[in-house]
């Protein structure tokens, strides 16, 4: 019962703490009421202007308000506001004889104490054909969330108008015919007023698609201009732009007038400053048509990084010729050239495996080379080139390769060892020179890798392949000796009939009787086979047909036998008869030949 | 036959000529290496050597380009030495220490491959053509002459069978031992591919030991005792080349 106690007492408490979620809530953050949550966003900060927009003014004027018929005026409006703020019309309602032309505008901020105040000016180039009084009439346009009354004015076009040159902005471009990419300068030039009062230009804008204005390298001066023969000082606003498209393009420019004091500008000109505020007034230029062609790609050369123009490069100068592998030396390159030189494109590293090249970082243009081995004599040359839009051509402008001495790493020459007890050995040094060539070799290829030896390997073949071809044909011959007999009597026979023919040429009978018989006897004897000198002229005819020997061949024979046996009688026949039968023994001879 | 007196005179002025200038560049180059201008000694001893290998010459090549620090280029050299003449001290001495600056292994040869040391290469060639046909001639010859078959020509073609059958593991292994080549370059790059972008497997110490598998344009394919893969070339000299 003890422990059912004790086991009521765990579940109560169990069954509590499971209920504690439900009367306990989780930590939250205090809450803050939006007013005081405005207040401490509020409070450091300044309080909102919005006398601004309470104040909105307008005003409109024709600028000249008279001209002549044909004559152009322009139409002013300006509005204290931004321009954003502004939700201009597209179109003005204006009689129909007024013709409005370009239009522009702009805007800045005019300071006014401690604050500064927008002021946003629409511009129309208006021009009649014909005379007559043109009222552009009042309109309403909201800026903001309010409506502001744009007042109306007027325009008279007579003939008998005074002759006022209109305020206009001059846009001046070093070349009208440039190439993709080419920088060209260009002039903004506002001239001087005819009281020669000089007004700078602010808020200078580029209109036109197509081009990139540089507007960190910009100039305002104040110059004498030659205009119509006179020289005239005049606000010259100078600035450099690239073209980025190819095709006829159109670049225009606007600009705001402001005081002289007012801009940072350099007076090279006589000019009368007036301490009179000056009323910023937008001016607008006559847009310019250039052509940009695109770069020609046939003839392009290595290296090339967009430069256009005419560069070159003093001679390259490296901090040291003589450095270690891995020390690095720098290439000190200056280049020259017309137009802005801060917007070259300096040489890309090539890629070398004997040179580690870093290029400094632009505007600088010097390399840094570090050598990888000793085996290299000079630097590597760097492609570059340029596009010359004069000659219409690239240019190669390759910084050449320059002589270097690279000293490889030293290595030692003797190295100290120890021995398993941590005991100083004898060191290990390298060798002396050695003073004689030493063992020689013709080729570090081995021997059996060369073709000639095969061949040499074939010579024992063939030798032995010879050898035994000579033991057959010995044992054949052994075997068959009539073939050696009739071979040794072919050749016997030969010398025989030679000297035959040498004993018939020189008539002597008793030689040419033996040596008949002679060779009579060699050439019958392998057919018995039996001694030559054994053979007697029965033997020989024996050999001969039964119709030769009763015949011409027959009769030769004995004849040539029986001269040979009278050697040994008292009486020997006559020379002339036995010689004339030459013919006839050769032809016998020739009919044993064949049977030998 | 007039002529032939005056082609082995032409003969003999020629290979004496060449003699000459190869002795010419040996004695230049060690002039040189006295002299401390070891690049010039090792250029002067490159051409001594190409003109005519020796063991002696290209010790001393070993030693210039060690001290110009191409310790690939030494080991190389030294290498070819000891290929030339497995018996040459001097190279195996500058080996020994060369490899003990370098902190790289002997090559790893084969059984075949050690005993082809034992004798220069060419040697074993002819050794074996030798004792080859010796044997055979021995076999051959005394039937062929109606000589009788004695005993100790029977002899004679045992040996020579024999010492033939034994110099043909070392030929074999002078034929293997012609592709070992030496790391030239410092920190050669090991690729996956033999390409000039290839992925790099591991960088080689300079004179490291590899065998060469095969060729693909400028590049080896090679083993080394850790890893294969491609080197260039001209970062890899092989020891019969």
């Amino acid at each position: 019962m003890a422990a059912t106690g004790k086991m009521r007492i765990y579940r109560t408490t169990i069954f509590l703490l499971a209920l504690t979620p439900i009367f306990l809530r989780a930590q939250v953050p205090t809450q803050i009421s939006p007013n005081v949550a405005a207040q401490i966003v509020m409070v450091p900060q300044p309080k909102a202007d919005t006398s601004l927009l309470d104040n909105v003014t307008a005003t409109s004027r024709f600028d000249p308000p008279i001209v002549r018929p044909g004559e152009k005026t322009f139409y002013r409006v300006t509005v204290s506001a931004t321009q954003n703020s502004i939700d201009w019309p597209n179109e003005i309602a204006a009689p129909s004889k007024l013709k409005f032309g370009t239009a522009a505008r702009g805007q800045l901020m005019q300071p006014d104490g401690v604050r500064f105040q927008p002021l946003t000016e629409f511009v129309y180039e208006v021009t009649s054909a014909t005379a007559g009084h043109f009222t552009v009439s009042n309109f309403v346009v909201s800026v903001g969330e309010r409506s502001v009354e744009i007042p109306a004015t007027s325009v008279d076009v007579t003939a008998d108008a005074a002759t006022q040159p209109t305020r206009e902005l001059t846009l001046e471009v070093s070349t009208t015919n440039v190439f993709f990419g080419q920088p060209f300068r260009v002039r903004v030039i506002s001239p001087a007023t005819p009281e020669n009062q000089v007004e700078a230009l602010r808020d200078v804008q580029f209109n036109g698609s197509g081009f990139l204005l540089d507007k960190l390298n910009t100039r305002q001066s104040i110059e004498p201009i030659d205009r119509n023969g006179q020289l005239r000082p005049a606000a010259i606003y100078e600035t450099v732009a690239t073209p980025l498209a190819t095709g006829p393009l159109t670049l225009s420019a606007q600009a705001f007038t402001a005081s002289v004091m007012s801009v940072p500008i350099s007076i090279h000109a006589q000019i009368t400053i007036s301490s009179a505020p000056v009323k910023n007034v937008l001016l607008l230029a006559e847009p310019l048509k250039l052509n940009v062609r695109p770069l020609p790609t046939a003839g392009e050369r290595a290296g090339f990084t967009g430069a256009i123009g005419k560069f070159s490069y003093d001679p390259p100068q490296l901090s040291t010729n003589r450095l270690r592998v891995g020390e690095p030396t720098h290439l000190k390159i200056v280049f020259h050239g017309d137009g802005d030189l801060t917007r070259l494109v300096p040489p890309m590293p090539p890629r070398s495996r004997d040179w580690q090249i870093i290029a400094d970082k632009t505007p600088a243009t010097g390399f840094t080379l570090i050598p990888l081995t000793d085996e290299t004599h000079e630097t590597p040359s760097i492609p570059f080139s340029y596009f010359d839009p004069q000659s219409e051509k690239y240019i190669d402008l390759t910084i050449p390769a320059l002589p270097v001495a690279v000293i490889g790493e030293g290595l030692p020459i003797q190295l100290q060892v120890f021995d398993d007890e941590n005991k100083s050995a004898a060191p290990l040094k390298l060798s002396d020179l050695a003073t004689a060539p030493g063992k020689t070799i013709g080729s570090l290829k081995p021997t059996q890798l060369h073709g000639w030896f095969i061949c040499v390997q074939l010579a024992p073949v063939i030798a032995l392949f010879a050898l035994w071809r000579w033991d057959c044909r010995r044992r054949f011959l052994e075997a068959h000796p009539e073939i050696v007999r009739r071979r040794m009597a072919r050749r016997a026979l030969r010398r025989e009939k030679f000297k035959l023919k040498k004993a018939a040429a020189s008539s002597d009978a008793d030689a040419f009787a033996h040596h008949a018989v002679a060779a009579m006897q060699i050439a019958v004897a392998p057919n018995y086979p039996a001694n030559p000198h054994a053979l007697v002229c029965a033997d020989v005819l024996a050999q001969l047909d039964n119709a030769e020997q009763g015949g011409r061949g027959g009769e030769t024979v004995r004849k040539v036998f029986a001269a040979a046996d009278a050697r040994f009688a008292l009486t020997s026949q006559t020379q002339a008869s036995l010689l004339a039968l030459a013919d006839d023994a050769e032809n016998v001879l020739m009919k044993l030949e064949e049977k030998l | 036959m007039r002529v032939l007196p005056f082609i082995f005179a032409i003969a003999f002025w020629i290979i004496d000529s060449s003699q000459a200038a190869t002795n010419d560049s040996f004695s230049r180059g060690i002039t040189l290496s006295r002299a401390g201008e070891f690049p010039e000694a090792a250029a002067a001893f490159e051409k001594s050597a190409q003109a005519q290998p020796a063991s002696g010459t290209l010790v001393n090549l070993g030693l210039a380009e060690w001290q110009r620090g191409h310790a690939g280029a030494a080991i190389l050299a030294w290498e070819q030495a000891r290929w030339i003449d497995p018996f040459d001290q001097r190279a195996a001495q500058n080996l020994k220490f060369a490899r003990a600056v370098a902190q790289v292994d002997e090559p790893q040869l084969k059984w075949f491959e050690t005993s082809s040391t034992w004798l220069p290469p060419n040697d074993w060639v002819w050794l074996a053509g030798a004792s080859l046909w010796l044997a055979v001639g021995a076999l051959v010859l005394p039937p062929v002459f109606r000589r009788r078959k004695s005993s100790w020509l029977q002899a004679l073609a045992a040996v020579g069978l024999g010492i033939f059958l034994a110099s043909l593991a070392a030929n074999f292994g002078v034929v293997s031992r012609t592709d070992l080549g030496f790391v030239l370059k410092r920190n050669s790059a090991l690729i996956l591919t033999p390409t000039r972008g290839g992925e790099i497997i591991s960088i080689l110490n300079v004179g490291e030991p590899a065998r060469k598998i095969r060729t693909h344009g400028n590049y080896f394919y090679i083993r080394t005792a850790s890893a294969a893969g491609w080197i260039d070339r001209s970062a890899f000299g092989l020891i019969n080349e």
